[in-house]
């Protein structure tokens, strides 16, 4: 069996074969079949191998049909479940930063206790010794430079650590950032200033 | 033209689209004719694609597959071609399955056992029988090219689509399965 030269032809027997060309199409491939030997051939093998492979395994189609279920309609999400689950995730974020965020005030309270209460220590100064307030903010830059060139007291050296002790032994007045130590201080002030 | 399958109307046929929305509108007879209209080639292409055994399982699973998902069909491609695809994963996941199991179930090219083992009792006219010999010969994709090309009268796209490869592959595949075919037969 010899190939027509006509690739394009032979290229649409099958189509042919299947009754899938376009009408026009359909016309000019059949009249050049009429016309050739190769190709005549070629299509009835074509139609001999169709019905060879058509004969496959059966398959009970009532027992396929019965498994099919009745159609679902997708569900579409709502926006309330959207905005539920967007609450939640907000609610989880705050939970979580508010967690770091005392976490990490416990870490800085060493040094903001050395910090914070320097501007009473200056008030309290400014009624007992008029030097206290040039030395508390002589002071003062040197330990918040100190603080806060680390992430906490426990990464100071110890020249550091001496250096601050020393200097904050001379700013006694200080108070506490317990609230009863410094009801305490408060107490202990010279009536004058009250 | 007059392909109902291929979603072509013709004839008074309804299309393949309009049986979906038939059976999606609550009319379960649609869905019964579509697996009367494409289970027999459905069968056949498992079949090509080596499935020897479970052939009806695979092709009822494809279609609860398919139905299950149908609203995932946007007509790109034919209804059959979508179920191919789909029979075609299912053979794909079982052969994983099977591998996994310790089975040997490699489909090897120039395999001559032919697809229809089961039926070959029946088979008296020698000139089938050499026809199937000759299809059997052909390397795997050579046979499932051939297949649909020839027995589903498919458009190398829709091959394509149905067995992962391109046009221009499918093509080549059919052409070199037809000339094997041919030589096998002159000898």
């Amino acid at each position: 069996m010899t190939d027509c030269p006509n690739g394009e032809v032979r290229d649409l027997l099958p189509d042919l074969l299947h009754d899938r060309l376009p009408s026009d199409t359909r016309r000019e491939v059949e009249a050049h079949v009429r016309d050739c030997e190769d190709c005549r051939a070629e299509l009835e093998l074509l139609r001999a191998m169709r019905a060879s492979l058509r004969r496959g395994p059966s398959v009970d189609v009532a027992v396929i049909a019965a498994t099919i279920p009745s159609y679902r309609a997708p569900v579409r999400r709502s926006w309330v479940g959207w905005r539920a689950a967007a609450a939640i995730m907000l609610l989880a974020a705050g939970g979580t930063s508010v967690a770091l965020l005392q976490r990490g005030s416990v870490v800085s309270r060493d040094t903001t206790s050395v910090l914070a209460p320097v501007p009473q220590s200056t008030s309290v100064g400014t009624s007992t010794d008029s030097s206290l307030p040039e030395r508390a903010a002589a002071v003062a830059p040197a330990a918040c430079e100190l603080a806060l060139g680390s992430s906490a007291i426990g990464d100071l050296s110890d020249v550091e650590l001496s250096v601050l002790l020393k200097d904050l032994q001379t700013v006694d007045v200080l108070p506490s950032e317990d609230d009863e130590n410094t009801a305490g201080m408060s107490s202990a002030l010279p009536t004058g200033t009250e | 033209m007059s392909d109902p399958a291929a979603g072509i109307p013709g004839r008074g046929d309804r299309t393949d689209l309009d049986l979906v929305a038939r059976w999606k509108g609550g009319d379960e007879r649609a869905a019964a004719e579509l697996v009367e209209r494409h289970a027999a080639s459905l069968s056949r292409f498992v079949v090509s694609l080596g499935k020897r055994d479970d052939v009806e399982d695979v092709v009822q699973e494809t279609f609860v597959r398919a139905f299950g998902s149908i609203d995932g069909f946007r007509g790109e491609s034919s209804l059959r071609t979508w179920l191919f695809t789909i029979a075609r994963r299912l053979v794909l996941d079982h052969r994983r399955a099977e591998r996994r199991r310790g089975e040997q179930v490699e489909v090897q090219d120039g395999d001559v056992r032919t697809e229809f083992d089961p039926l070959d009792t029946l088979v008296a006219d020698e000139t089938e029988r050499r026809m199937r010999d000759a299809v059997a010969r052909l390397t795997a994709t050579q046979r499932q090219v051939f297949g649909l090309r020839v027995g589903e009268g498919m458009s190398y796209k829709e091959i394509a689509d149905s067995v992962g490869t391109t046009e221009g592959a499918a093509r080549v595949h059919y052409h070199n399965a037809m000339r094997a075919i041919k030589e096998f037969l002159d000898d």
